[in-house]
């Protein structure tokens, strides 16, 4: 494919959303709104296939004097942006039109919402094709401000609570994220010596190797720190239940999904240039601890809720560090397992939120003890519900269990990194089976104790047809998919990426 | 010798002669900063002369230490002056003592106007030194640890040394983290151990809130005379301090009279700078509950504390 | 282009960023709410004053325009910002403290220390205009994410927020003298939109809540 139409390509992956942006604040109809959200989004899905088959023939590709970088990685979390945004689009699509028929927000207040919610996809489009770790930094630390009002949207004081706890934790983590790159920078300026490009990826994995192991040290603390904060890692994950709980369900959704998924994106990146100039047992060592201490913390967390959104909020908790024990483990196996759980979590925490969704609106509350009989009031719903729920639970044959299985694979034959582990040690493993156990245990009882039973009397069963069970069935049709087929391209997308993460 | 002689005299005779003057110019820009005219910055002055004239009166129920109190309060403050460094580097005083010992002059003035406050059994005096006590116990380790901060940096607790070795350098100070450490720490001890706002009010009579001016309410005539000039010339001992500690430079390093000329003139405008500068302070800032003087002191300490532990990592 | 002989400039950097730190203290200190505002915006100049010095030390031109910025933004605009939310929300003071004041200054030395210890080993790689801004700008960011903690007023927490920020300028300009001019821009505009944000929100608080406190946001608990 010609320089041309990639340029093209990437510029229309940028404009949609930002065009779009504009555009909701202008348009007074909501007809119009979703159908400019839809374009958009469609056109930002089309511009990924094109930028995917690319990076699939051609490896890299850079756009605008190397101010674009792309590569197999990215492409990958364009594509779970790319698809999760596009399910999100489609649910809104009946979702937020109830709410302002219910009179739940004044129609006026949807082009806020569609406003924010392309900037929304426009920072995290910008931060996953930086080529600038800067400006991956300026545009991560800029999702945190759009996405701080967009669920703290309904103004209830719970909303309002969980926004205002959001922005200040993760603005504070994203700062300390800053120091790291100010740091990246110092070490990166003494060997390239140029000025502005020094922060530049493309440039950074050039020189890595001879940048000085102590600053690169203490510049991946930091950054893993402030990213991690994004990613919900513990002990910085306090804003994520609340945030999850509070905001609207196809938000929840994008963060759950999309924005962790970025954040992950951003230390991997980091990684990726810290681990050439220091052993990548240091790297590794703090993934896997990080990504193990909130898995088993999470997992036991998950036990405790009795709110289905705080339920699937401590899920994403636990997934995103079994995601990071599989980066820190390294390797072929723990790599692809990583990727390969952040792909099958997006679909599968968007999925669980849009049914939660759909059961909030009809039972009006949140609360797990008064939520029953889901077979008989929303059936299409439970279906869902149950789907997203067995996948998360790790339940085979979906694809979660597959990569959950690669990445124990992963611990038991190379075993933790790190020097504080001493090699040959079965504990971690342990750990991660008996915690897994838990959550497994704990996930399955709510969802059962939901779905099926007595429903409430007060609550009118029977669900209708909308447009917004389009993306619960494409979305459950793709999990169930994935049980027994990766389709070719992706898998060869995947496996890319996966070889970029083992030896950039 | 002579000269040792020569400097004790000119010494005594510019600190006694400036002190007044410092604290009619704080009370002439406070005036004019409220928009009154404010008296002379001389009158200062005519208090002390009019004062000596009158006869005091002595309650009977006092001691001896009443009477004994200003006299070894003018006489040990007057002596700390002459251990600090003022138009010229050396010091008069330079074979008898330190930093350490100008500590422990001021305090022992401080402790016998505390007692003398206790002396004449009134209550005013006793609720004054108690309060001033507090005041005084928290100052202190602050006061000695801002000093030990830029002693170490100058490697000598000896006072003429600091200023002397400062003065000559090159640039301005070696660190200037645990500088200014130490001297924001030493602006707060000052302002504390002069009984200036916001920790004292030296223009109020207000027995809820005075200090200083509750130990001393029961003298009159000559004996007030000197207590008052005692105040005014610690103040000034005080200003001295911060202004050649941290920035020494004009100072006369030797006997020349060019030399002791350009040193006595910025050592003046020095003073008068810091004497408007706490004018200003003054009209800035309410009077602290006594309560949150230990906050404002608490600061004053680990501001010094950090200075001192600055320097060490810095040398480290 | 050094016109003044290197070991003045750096110790005038070194008094700047010693500066920038004294503010940082007075900040943990004070509490009154328009007084912290007032020495943000001074920490602000102050930082500024330390960027174009450094800019004129090392004859990078891009570092005068952030510190035109910095006194745009940090010191007139967003104290402005902060004030008008003060006076709207009539709230004066932090009155009830998590940790007091000789308290929070003794930890915020102890940070100062840790700051110094963690900077120690890669100080000397640097083209270092100084030994201590680095370590000193860190010692800012810990000291505003400590006071992020420990105070509960929302307007005090965005002043936190905001000295983390000028730790980072700093240190951005010490140790790099100015990131990538992009970069930096975005910063800025991150700051200002954050500052903005959070404008909203205690206006919002106020009308919910009634109050700025966040010890009232204590509804969601697991």
């Amino acid at each position: 494919m010609s320089d041309f139409t990639m340029t093209i390509a990437v510029s229309l992956l940028l404009l949609a959303p930002l065009l779009a942006g504009g555009l909701s604040l202008l348009l007074s109809s909501s007809r119009w709104l979703h159908v400019t959200n839809l374009t958009s989004i469609g056109t930002l899905v089309a511009a990924e296939v094109m930028i995917a088959r690319s990076v699939l023939g051609q490896g890299s590709l850079t756009a605008f004097g190397e101010i674009i970088y792309i590569d197999a990685l990215s492409s990958v979390i364009l594509f779970i942006i790319g698809t999760v945004g596009l399910a999100c689009s489609l649910y809104m699509r009946s979702y937020m039109d109830e709410q302002v028929a219910r009179g739940v927000i004044a129609p006026k207040r949807l082009n806020l919402f569609f406003f924010l919610f392309h900037m929304f996809l426009l920072t995290m489009v910008v931060a996953t094709v930086a080529n600038s770790l800067g400006v991956q930094w300026v545009a991560i630390e800029a999702t945190t401000l759009t996405t701080t009002f967009l669920i703290a949207f309904w103004r209830r004081r719970e909303s309002l609570e969980a926004g205002w706890k959001y922005l200040i934790l993760c603005s504070v983590g994203i700062s300390l994220a800053l120091f790291g790159v100010v740091l990246m920078y110092y070490s990166s300026l003494r060997v390239l010596g140029d000025v502005s490009s020094a922060l530049n990826i493309t440039q950074l994995q050039q020189v890595a190797s001879q940048l000085d192991p102590h600053i690169l040290k203490l510049a991946f603390v930091f950054l893993f720190v402030g990213y991690g904060t994004k990613v919900g890692l513990v002990p910085m994950h306090s804003w994520l239940p609340d945030a999850y709980t509070e905001a609207p369900a196809p938000v929840a959704a994008m963060l759950a999904g999309v924005l962790e998924t970025v954040a992950v994106y951003a230390i991997l990146r980091c990684r990726g240039i810290v681990d050439q100039a220091v052993p990548p047992a240091f790297t590794g060592g703090l993934l896997a601890f990080f990504g193990l201490v909130s898995f088993a913390l999470a997992a036991f967390f998950i036990l405790l809720q009795h709110n289905y959104k705080r339920l699937f909020a401590y899920s994403s908790i636990e997934h995103m560090g079994l995601a990071m024990v599989g980066f820190g483990i390294g390797g072929p196996i723990g790599n692809f397992g990583g990727l390969f759980h952040l792909v099958n979590h997006a679909f599968a925490k968007s999925l669980a939120f849009f049914a939660a969704g759909n059961i909030h609106r009809r039972f009006k509350s949140v609360e797990i003890d008064e939520v029953h009989g889901l077979t008989t009031v929303l059936p299409w719903s439970a279906l869902a519900l149950l789907i997203a729920g067995l996948a998360l639970a790790t339940l085979p044959p979906f694809a979660l269990f597959s990569s959950e299985m690669q990445i124990i694979t992963a611990l038991g034959s190379s075993g933790l990194p790190g020097e504080w582990t001493q090699p040959g040690t079965r504990f971690p493993i342990v750990v991660l089976l008996l915690c897994s156990l838990v959550a497994f245990g704990g996930l399955l009882y709510r969802i059962a104790g939901m779905v099926w039973g007595v429903a409430p009397k007060d609550i009118v069963p029977g669900e209708q047809w909308s447009v917004g069970h389009v993306p619960i069935i494409l979305l459950g049709a793709v999990l169930v998919g994935f049980c027994w087929a990766l389709p070719p391209p992706l898998q060869q997308l995947f496996e890319a990426a996966s070889t970029l993460l083992v030896n950039w | 010798m002579l000269y040792a002689f020569v400097l004790i005299v000119m010494q005594t005779v510019v600190l006694l002669a400036v002190a007044p003057l410092i604290v009619g110019l704080i009370r002439k820009v406070k005036a004019r900063l409220q928009c009154r005219r404010g008296a002379a910055v001389f009158q200062p002055y005519a208090d002390l002369i009019k004062l000596f004239r009158k006869q005091p009166v002595v309650s009977s129920t006092t001691s001896w230490i009443f009477t004994a109190t200003p006299y070894i309060l003018f006489a040990s403050t007057l002596a700390a002056g002459l251990l600090v460094p003022v138009f010229m580097s050396t010091t008069p005083l330079n074979f008898a003592g330190n930093i350490i010992a100008l500590v422990y002059l001021l305090a022992l003035g401080t402790f016998f106007l505390m007692l003398a406050g206790l002396d004449a059994g009134s209550a005013f005096g006793g609720m004054g030194s108690s309060r001033e006590a507090i005041v005084a116990s928290l100052t202190e380790p602050a006061m000695m640890l801002s000093i030990f901060a830029i002693a170490l940096t100058a490697g000598s607790t000896n006072l003429s040394t600091i200023v002397h070795k400062t003065a000559l350098l090159e640039g301005i100070v070696t660190d200037p983290s645990p500088h200014l450490m130490a001297f924001a720490a030493l602006v707060i001890v000052a302002i504390a151990e002069t009984g200036r706002v916001p920790v004292d009010n030296p223009a109020t009579h207000l027995e809820l809130t005075m200090i200083h001016e509750a130990m001393i309410l029961e003298y009159s005539g000559r004996y007030l005379a000197l207590v008052e000039w005692a105040a005014g010339l610690k103040l000034l001992v005080f200003l001295t301090l911060i202004a050649n500690v941290s920035a020494p430079w004009g100072i006369a390093t030797s006997m020349e009279p060019a030399a002791l000329g350009i040193g006595l003139a910025t050592y003046l405008v020095k003073v008068s700078g810091l004497a408007v500068l706490i004018g200003f302070l003054e009209s800035m800032f309410a009077k602290l509950r006594l309560f949150r003087v230990t906050d404002l002191l608490g600061t004053a300490f680990v501001l010094a504390l950090l200075g001192l532990v600055f320097f060490y990592v810095l040398r480290g | 282009m050094p016109l003044m002989t290197p070991p003045i400039g750096s110790q005038l950097v070194d008094l700047g960023s010693a500066l920038l730190l004294l503010t940082c203290f007075a900040i943990v200190a004070q509490r009154r709410l328009s007084a912290c505002v007032d020495l943000f915006a001074l920490q602000s100049v102050f930082l500024a004053l330390t960027a174009t010095l450094v800019a004129f030390l090392t004859g990078i031109h891009h570092i005068y325009i952030a510190a035109t910025l910095t006194i745009v933004i940090k010191a007139i605009v967003i104290p402005r910002i902060l004030k008008k939310v003060i006076e709207r929300l009539n709230v004066s003071r932090e009155l009830v403290m998590h940790i007091n004041v000789p308290a929070s200054l003794l930890i915020c030395g102890v940070l100062v220390m840790i700051a110094f210890l963690i900077t120690q080993p890669i100080i000397p790689f640097g083209h270092l205009l100084t030994r201590d801004s680095l370590a000193i700008a860190l010692a800012i960011v810990l000291i505003g994410f400590f006071t992020m903690i420990a105070r509960q007023k929302a307007v005090t927490q965005m002043i936190a927020f905001l000295v983390m920020e000028n730790g980072l300028f700093l240190g951005a300009t010490a140790a790099t003298y100015g990131m990538p001019l992009i970069v930096e821009l975005g910063v800025f505009f991150d700051v200002l939109v954050a500052a903005l944000i959070a404008g909203i929100y205690t206006n919002r608080l106020q009308d919910t809540f009634d109050s700025v406190d966040t010890a009232h946001l204590s509804e969601l608990k697991e």
